[in-house]
């Protein structure tokens, strides 16, 4: 527990739109736990619109202009690597560096006239000299990968123990896997790890990576709703008390449009569905010992205290029997000296099973 | 010196862009050319029979034809100057059908391109020099590595035309992949009990020295007059004394290791006889699991064995042996399905490889037969298969077709439902590839007679539909894809998910090709000498290819690819003496410095450095080992290595008839 | 070890160059060291033997030559040579090509600031006319002090010697000796600038035709001397060399411009992965032809396939020297041919 936990990295920050608005929790988060774990975050000044998904469908040299000029932004105040809590934003800063770094035309169905590449393009949207070197890496891969989770474990000064969580990736952290380069595109880890390390119970949790519905909650809601209620129902199946969130968008479908997608599950006679869907950060900080308020655990909808009260009712429960077995084995063991029998005997059952712990099969 | 040019037709292959008469007319006014002339087919018995009768008409000293790629004739041509008393060496090729008359059809300017061809020819023959080859002595063995159905047959068709056959296998028994497979497409007949007979015969036959738990370590010498040591592990058990009674595999105590023969879905003891039909039938212990090893206590199956032949201080032993040629067979091994995340292989117990299935299928494998559920043991219903797990699959860096996949998938789901007919079999497929004899019937019977349901697409996800973690016991597993010919998404609920994993290049098969001095390509299947014309030959003399260690390949292809691998042996060593190719590397040595730079870049070990009286050093070529690449030519600083019938001053010569009109073109 | 004063103010370690030899002088047959040439601003190789001729040694930034260049013909001997950062390299070449034993050679270091390219020096004077010479302070930030005749009296003048720098020091990344038995004096640190090949940008930013022109005017005016060829440390063919061969007879005696050019090639192709820059053809050129530029084309080359540069270690293979089924950075096999 001693200074292991202050790294002592600083690292640019780009908080993104949602931050600001929807997600001001994961933002405050977000910032809280790094603080706690010695990362300092400067924000890049003066940030503007990534260029998200409205930029990009519409045009793609418009979309790595604006995510250009935040790395631009970044890099001017000396930070190469940027660190943002959104997928969103990071696989539209991402995508801006790769295409800078190769300088890909823009467009490959470009007209004829050989179109000029994307950085002379981006360069002329942005009317100065497009970023070199900077890119952007996301909050929960500092976490995971320059702290570490050795670091994180030994900070943890309230462990989450006894509580159920089903990590929930959503579908852009981790791809395309070739832009973010960043964990397993099928089957990631680093948010289980990171739960693991604040002492929760991580259930295995098949649908990672699946779609929540994302931006269709708008054109069609049906779609979104369907969606999001087969995520919610199998982390309930799997029985995890939180859905934990790494993204603004899927945590406005799973948490501030629970009720919408409780209503349609309704009506196709399944379940409603009440555990909460707080963002990874919140659940690390509560672990860290950093107070509610900084986590913005207020801001949820569904409210996350009384799980967390339940888990540790049922924890305290749990060790006290665990206890009061342990309890009487000691006793059964110091009758059984007393009785001056071998005293061996009820020591054997518990060495035995050492050397048959062998390799599992399959 | 007297040169004669014949310019060959080829029919209308080269006469029809290129004006021959006028290359042999142009050819008239070379230096040293005597005789210049056309012909319809240079390489028929009456253009052979010309170019022998001029030869000795004019007293010709040197000839040059004007025809084909010297792959295609340049042995017969030789041949013919040879009988007419010309050394073979005196003779040149110029390619003016590949390199001119099919590429271009400006019959001027072809026919220009065909002239300067001739001109270089001819000023390269001038420089040439006689050469003779050396001939040397060969063992009459061959070594076989990997003894799968391929290296069997190879080794078995190489003894029975009398050649001693040394034959190496790394695991415990022979037998390989096959020996692993229930039944076989598209015949559906078992594969062990075609496999068995001739699994017994290379045990039995005198001519075979067979070598198991062993492996190569190092292979010296040359096409011929190959030594290569072996290593054999030590199986811990006197295979001399040991009966294969079995008695210690009852009493051993560690019984949970992983059983590699069953593909780790049963377990079996540290002492083992990996299956009934093992050739040979000896147990063997594995050290990194057994206790007397591991913790140093135990020691029952040394109590047990009724022939005393267990001894646990047994060490490794070194062979060396003899041959004259060299056939790979180590096969393939199996794509790791739990690389694809998105199957869920590895995390979640009723995914299973195909393979695995196949030991499940199996009356000699750990169900007898039946088809259980690794999760609970239950029969499945409904038995999902997905094609394409590490095969075309770029993402994981797998972008070949496996071959063989298709067909297994197809036999495999005729099997589901032969063993439990009520069952339902899908399978998610990309393509059928059913190329083969009888193969694309056995398609249509799996889906006419035997219903399987063919749904053609990827699978992007297999999930547990019930249960926390530990996976779902007695639930199912979710598998959902998209069907492209119905242009929607399906769910099944699948009770058993097999995974037709691919193949991959052996696992150590780069190293072998390295210490075999054999190419292999960026995925570890080893190179062939041609893709077509020379298939079984590798780029080092003396050493052949068999079975899927050269792509993955099916049973019939990797059976008659090891026929054709003997043949070629029996060929080679067919006769008492080889000749060696005196087109070699060639030390000058009154230029060499003796720095010893061609000596280390030799991809051969060809060179080795001779001490002089006076203590200094000099590069020296070991003839039979040069395989004339010219690697150490372009190494030596001084030039002092040259490579015969490629000197620098006969290439030169070609360079500057080429070049002739260099000066007028930028001087002026 | 007589450490002296601050890395610029370059104390004279002529002292201590003579002792550290005269120590040495019994095991070797002779010591090879600079000394004063036919004027002030010239050095000249000295052959040190005996303790009498340690006078003659001398080391000031006049001392251009690489005496390395020597060591090859002088095989079989047991020797003892001066070097500079940059000269050391051409020993490690020479060592690691096996074309000398290390146990034969006694190497005394010396960290080096930079020399002078005296062609520098003449285009604003007349060099031959100089009386004597002296340095003050470090050839990067120091004087070059010269008295020159002038009607009959004589003048003294100063010149900035930074002006005067040949161009590998300016992008010396070198100055200390990379091999030593003996190093004299302290070290000192890289001063030179990253190379960016910029003299080969500007030549490559002319047409092909342009290029082309280019060499064919510097090439029409080589006199085939072959100085380039015997100052080059690592051209050890001597006796042997292609230019003179008749078998195989790559080169005749025409002096035609296609003659000329084509052994300035091979001269080139012949030091790929072993050049080590350090100037010696280009310096010795009567006429003044950029060779240098060919080799530090190879070594670009070198550099972006292999990342490989000659003469920095011992134990290092040259990629050309050895033979890789895959390598790195070529891509030329896959599963189709």
């Amino acid at each position: 527990m001693s200074g292991s936990a202050t790294t002592s990295l600083t690292l640019g920050y780009y908080p993104g739109c949602s931050q600001t608005g929807t997600a001001a929790e994961y933002d405050r988060s977000s910032r809280a736990c790094c603080q706690a774990l010695g990362v300092r975050l400067v924000d890049v000044p003066d940030w503007t619109c990534c260029g998200s998904t409205p930029a990009h469908t519409v045009d793609h040299v418009l979309a790595g202009a604006l995510a250009a000029r935040n790395l631009l932004q970044a890099e001017r105040i000396g930070h190469d690597r940027v660190a943002t809590p959104c997928p969103s934003c990071l696989a539209a800063l991402r995508t801006a560096s790769q295409h800078l770094a190769q300088d890909v035309q823009p467009d490959s169905n470009a007209p004829e006239d050989m179109a000029p590449s994307f950085r002379a393009e981006v360069e002329r949207l942005l009317d100065r000299p497009a970023p070199l070197r900077a890119s952007a890496v996301s909050v929960l891969q500092v976490l995971a990968e320059d702290v570490g989770i050795a670091a994180i474990a030994s900070a943890v000064k309230k462990p989450l123990t006894g509580l159920r969580v089903a990590p929930y990736y959503g579908c852009l952290l981790n791809r395309p896997p070739g832009l973010m380069a960043f964990d397993d595109p099928e089957n990631p880890t680093a948010l289980d790890r990171v739960l693991t390390a604040c002492g929760a119970t991580v259930v295995d949790f098949p649908f990672k990576t699946e779609c929540c519905g994302a931006a269709f909650g708008m054109p069609r809601l049906d779609i979104m709703q369907r969606l999001s209620a087969r995520i919610l129902d199998m982390a309930d199946t799997c029985g995890a008390d939180v859905i934990v969130v790494a993204c603004p968008l899927c945590q406005m479908n799973l948490d501030l449009r629970r009720g919408q997608v409780n209503d349609h599950s309704r009506r196709q006679g399944g379940r409603e569905f009440s555990l909460p869907a707080p963002y990874f950060t919140q659940l690390l900080g509560l672990a860290l010992g950093l107070a509610e308020a900084d986590l913005g655990l207020d801001k949820l909808v569904l409210d996350l205290r009384p799980v967390l009260e339940a888990a540790r009712a049922r924890e305290q429960k749990r060790a006290l029997e665990v206890a009061a077995v342990a309890a009487a084995k000691t006793a059964a063991k110091a009758a059984a000296k007393a009785d001056g029998t071998s005293g061996q005997k009820p020591g054997k059952p518990g060495s035995e099973p050492g050397p048959k712990e062998d390799a599992p099969c399959a | 010196m007297r040169i004669g040019v014949m310019v060959c037709h080829c029919g209308n292959n080269i006469a029809a862009t290129v004006d021959c008469e006028a290359v042999a007319l142009a050819a008239r006014e070379f230096p040293d050319v005597v005789f210049a002339t056309d012909h319809m087919y240079a390489c028929s018995d009456p253009g052979q029979k010309t170019i022998e009768q001029t030869i000795r008409d004019l007293k010709l000293d040197g000839v040059v034809v004007a025809s084909c790629s010297p792959r295609m004739h340049e042995v017969t041509f030789r041949r013919a100057v040879e009988r007419a008393g010309l050394n073979r060496y005196m003779f040149e090729m110029a390619n003016i059908r590949e390199h001119v008359a099919w590429i271009s059809l400006d019959r001027k300017r072809n026919t220009e391109k065909a002239t300067d061809l001739v001109r270089m020819a001819v000023e390269k023959l001038r420089y040439d020099r006689p050469l003779t080859a050396k001939s040397f002595e060969v063992h009459k063995r061959v070594l076989i590595i990997g003894a799968g159905v391929a290296g069997i047959q190879a080794a078995l068709d190489c003894a029975e035309g009398g050649l001693d056959v040394v034959l190496v296998e790394r695991r415990q028994s022979i037998g390989g992949i096959m020996s692993k497979l229930d039944k076989t497409f598209p015949t559906i007949d078992c594969s062990v009990c075609v496999l068995g007979p001739k699994m017994v015969d290379v045990g039995q036959h005198p001519r075979i020295t067979l070598h198991t738990l062993s492996e190569v370590e190092e292979l010296s010498g040359y096409v011929g007059n190959f030594e290569v040591k072996i290593r054999k592990k030590s199986p811990f058990v006197d295979w001399t004394k040991c009966t294969g009674c079995g008695a210690c595999l009852e009493k051993c105590p560690s019984k949970k290791v992983p059983d590699r023969h069953n593909e780790g879905i049963c377990t079996t003891t540290a002492i083992t006889i990996p299956f009934p039909q093992a050739i040979p039938k000896r147990a063997a212990i594995d050290p990194t699991v057994c206790l007397r090893f591991t913790k140093g206590k135990c020691g029952v199956c040394q109590k047990v064995c009724p022939a005393n032949a267990v001894d646990y201080d047994m060490q490794d032993e070194v062979l060396t042996e003899k041959v004259g040629a060299v056939i790979t067979a180590t096969g393939l091994d199996l794509f790791d399905h739990t690389k694809c995340g998105e199957y869920g292989g590895g995390r979640y117990p009723d995914v299973i490889t195909s393979l695995q299935y196949e030991r499940m299928l199996s009356a000699s494998g750990p169900t007898a037969g039946h088809i259980k559920r690794p999760s609970d043991g239950a029969e499945p219903k409904t038995v999902v298969f997905i094609a394409c797990v590490g095969s075309r699959d770029r993402s994981v860096d797998r972008p070949y077709c496996s071959t063989f996949c298709c067909m297994y998938t197809a036999k495999q789901a005729i099997l589901t439902r032969d063993h439990i007919p009520d069952a339902k079999a899908y399978v998610f497929y990309m393509d059928i590839r059913a190329c083969g004899k009888g193969y694309e019937e056995f398609i249509r019977r799996a889906q006419e007679e035997y219903d399987v349901q063919y749904i053609r697409g990827r699978v992007a996800q297999v999930y547990p539909t019930s249960g926390p973690t530990g996976g779902p016991s007695g639930g199912q597993l979710m598998v959902r894809g998209a069907d492209t010919l119905l242009g929607a998404q399906v769910e099944i609920a699948a009770d058993l998910v097999v995974l037709a994993v691919g193949a991959e290049a052996a696992h150590g098969a780069p190293e072998l090709a390295e210490k075999l001095r054999i190419s292999c390509d960026a995925y570890g299947f080893f190179l062939e000498s041609h893709p077509k014309l020379r298939p079984v030959e590798t780029n080092t003399v003396g050493i052949f290819l068999a079975g899927a260690c050269q792509a993955p390949k099916d049973i019939p292809a990797s059976v008659a690819q090891a026929s054709a691998a003997a043949g070629k042996v029996l060929a080679l060593l067919s006769k008492d003496k080889l000749e060696s190719d005196p087109q070699i590397a060639q030390v000058q040595t009154i230029r060499c410095i003796g720095c010893g730079k061609c000596e280390r870049t030799c991809p051969f070990g060809a060179i080795r450095m001779r001490e002089l009286r006076d203590g200094s050093k000099r590069a020296e070529v070991v003839e039979t080992v040069c395989q004339g690449c010219g690697i150490c030519s372009v190494t030596c600083p001084v030039r002092a290595i040259q490579l015969a019938h490629f000197t620098d001053s006969q290439l030169l010569a070609e360079v500057n008839a080429l070049c002739r009109t260099w000066d007028e073109t930028t001087e002026s | 070890m007589a450490s002296d004063s601050s890395a610029n103010a370059s104390p004279d370690r002529t002292p201590e160059l003579r002792a550290k030899i005269a120590a040495e002088l019994e095991g070797v047959d002779f010591v090879l060291g600079y000394g004063r040439g036919f004027d002030p601003l010239h050095a000249t190789p000295v052959t040190v033997r005996s303790e009498k001729d340690l006078g003659r040694l001398i080391f000031d930034p006049t001392c251009v030559q690489n005496l390395a260049t020597s060591l090859y013909g002088l095989r079989g001997k047991r020797l003892g040579v001066v070097v500079k950062g940059c000269d050391s390299r051409s020993v490690i070449q020479l060592l690691q090509e096996r074309l000398w034993e290390r146990e034969n050679l006694v190497i005394f270091g010396l960290p080096c600031e930079g020399v002078i390219d005296l062609a520098k020096l003449r285009a604003s004077m007349d060099v031959a006319s100089v009386k004597a010479a002296s340095f003050i302070g470090s050839p990067r930030n120091g004087l070059l002090r010269l008295t020159l005749p002038e009607g009959g009296r004589e003048v003294v003048i100063e010149k900035e010697s930074a002006g005067l720098l040949a161009d590998k020091c300016l992008r010396c990344q070198y100055p200390n000796p990379l091999v030593s038995d003996h190093v004299i004096g302290p070290e000192t640190l890289p001063q030179g600038a990253q190379d960016t090949y910029a003299d080969l940008a500007a030549l490559e930013k002319l047409s092909t035709q342009e290029r082309f022109d280019f060499w064919k005017r510097q090439m029409g005016r080589c006199i085939r001397c072959y100085a380039c060829r015997n100052a080059c440390p690592l051209c050890v063919c001597k006796h042997v060399c292609l230019a003179d061969s008749r078998e195989p007879h790559w080169l005749s005696a025409e002096a035609t411009l296609q003659e000329k050019w084509l052994f300035q090639v091979m001269h080139a192709l012949h030091l790929a992965g072993r050049c080590t820059e350090c100037g010696e053809c280009q310096r010795s050129c009567p006429m003044g032809i950029p060779i240098l530029l060919l080799k530090r084309m190879m070594n670009r080359e070198l550099k972006e396939l292999f990342n490989y540069q000659a003469g920095v270690s011992l134990e290092a293979i040259p990629p050309l020297h050895t033979f890789l089924m895959e390598e790195d950075r070529i891509k030329d096999r896959g599963l189709l041919w």
